[in-house]
């Protein structure tokens, strides 16, 4: 990952990408043998255990639950945000190893999912660090007509295969790194083929290009890239969230964000801008909606380090 | 302008610099076409572009020379790596 400010604040967040692999198959079995529920035992010390003793993500916590919840957090509000997202990580093992019958999703906008997948030039899926991303690959990898690649970090796309392959061999192949143009070109040939294109757009590897926003009334700042990328590549954008509503349920949300199949050069900005504008609504939305699910542990609402003008 | 032969090897230079003049085109850079050196780098601390501006590039030259540009080549890093190789790559392969 490249160096940014907020790196010792995300140190959490990117703990299960950072664990060695022995011990994450050690995981993976205690998980996968014992059970769900017994393993879900652990995540309650896991989740104590960073409300104790990992300050300045308890500090991000608290200040983003103010916002979203419109009152100040109590330490139960934050163990709540932390069990979440320990939850999600773990269902994650389960997940990649296609133990669907272990939970119960319920999807919203999935017809018009549907519709814009017809004419078979595929789309772009912009999720967020907000619930679970696995959920939506699972919706993916259990019906064969609806595939994803995901475009993520060349770092952290290592890191992750390095993951998965360590739970299920089979999972890895449907990860794009970042980085030079193969990776753009193969983005290209998964949407050709009708594939769906994931990312999480809320987070800047450090030298993108940022656009302001508006997010649960204060200034937030997103990246540009993987909107430019989206117009450049003439595709339809859908959000897209896999919300945990604590238990085995999760509710996974898509909806149509934007189609920029249809824009020509000189708009192309301005379209780009109005659809940042339109996603940083989407997570106002849904953060009131389900508080608990946003898993920035970071400073998330600061002053951007870079304020220029998007290009292209 | 409609090129429908294959360029000589003279020709390399005016290539280069309609590269160049494409690039600065679609991606609105502040440089003239002779400020581009054809060995500087293009992503990073040479023209300073990143992959989604390199996307934009493949896609413009592409679509003008006729590529055919393949995700499994070896060889895209090359040829996305200056104006140089970019302009050679290009030549070899036009089809318009």
């Amino acid at each position: 990952m490249t160096p940014d400010p907020a790196a010792s604040h995300t140190a959490w967040a990117h703990a299960p990408e950072r664990s060695n692999i022995l011990m994450l198959r050690v995981m993976t079995w205690i998980s996968l043998r014992p059970g769900r529920r017994a393993a879900r035992g652990v995540l309650h010390l896991v989740a104590a255990y960073f409300l104790l003793f990992a300050p300045a993500s308890r500090r991000a916590s608290s200040d983003y639950l103010r916002r979203a919840l419109g009152r100040p957090a109590r330490w139960r509000d934050l163990y709540r945000h932390f069990f979440t997202f320990a939850a999600t990580i773990h269902d994650r093992v389960y997940l990649v190893n296609r133990r669907f019958d272990l939970f119960d999703f319920e999807v919203h906008g999935e017809d018009a999912l549907r519709r814009l997948l017809a004419d078979g030039k595929g789309l772009f899926l912009m999720g967020a660090h907000l619930g679970s991303f696995e959920v939506i690959r699972a919706i993916g990898r259990k019906d064969t007509d609806l595939r994803v690649a995901m475009l993520m970090h060349q770092d952290n796309a290592q890191k992750i295969n390095a993951m998965l392959a360590a739970i299920n061999p089979e999972a890895v192949q449907d990860i794009i790194g970042l980085g030079h143009i193969d990776s753009m070109l193969k983005v290209r040939e998964r949407l050709d083929d009708g594939c769906m294109v994931g990312m999480l757009a809320d987070r800047t590897p450090g030298n993108d290009t940022l656009y302001p926003v508006q997010i649960l009334g204060a200034d937030a700042h997103l990246p540009v890239g993987p909107f430019r990328m989206a117009a450049l590549l003439r595709r339809p954008v859908v959000f897209m969230t896999g919300l945990y509503l604590g238990g085995n349920r999760y509710a996974i949300h898509f909806e149509p964000l934007t189609d920029f199949s249809a824009v020509a050069r000189g708009q192309r900005d301005a379209a780009v801008q109005a659809a940042i504008t339109r996603y940083a609504a989407l997570l106002d939305q849904y953060c009131r909606k389900a508080p608990y699910n946003w898993f920035n542990f970071f400073d998330f609402w600061q002053p951007a380090p870079i304020a220029m003008p998007p290009k292209s | 302008m409609q090129n429908n032969q294959k360029p000589t090897v003279s020709s390399t230079t005016d290539l280069q610099r309609e590269v160049a003049e494409l690039m600065i085109e679609c991606l609105n850079l502040e440089v003239t076409a002779d400020q581009i050196t054809p060995d500087a780098p293009l992503y990073g601390e040479g023209l300073g572009l990143d992959s989604i501006d390199v996307l934009e590039v493949a896609l413009t030259v592409s679509k003008r020379y006729g590529l055919q540009l393949r995700t499994d080549s070896a060889d895209n890093q090359h040829i996305f790596s200056s104006l140089r190789s970019l302009s050679d790559y290009i030549a070899s392969q036009r089809t318009r």
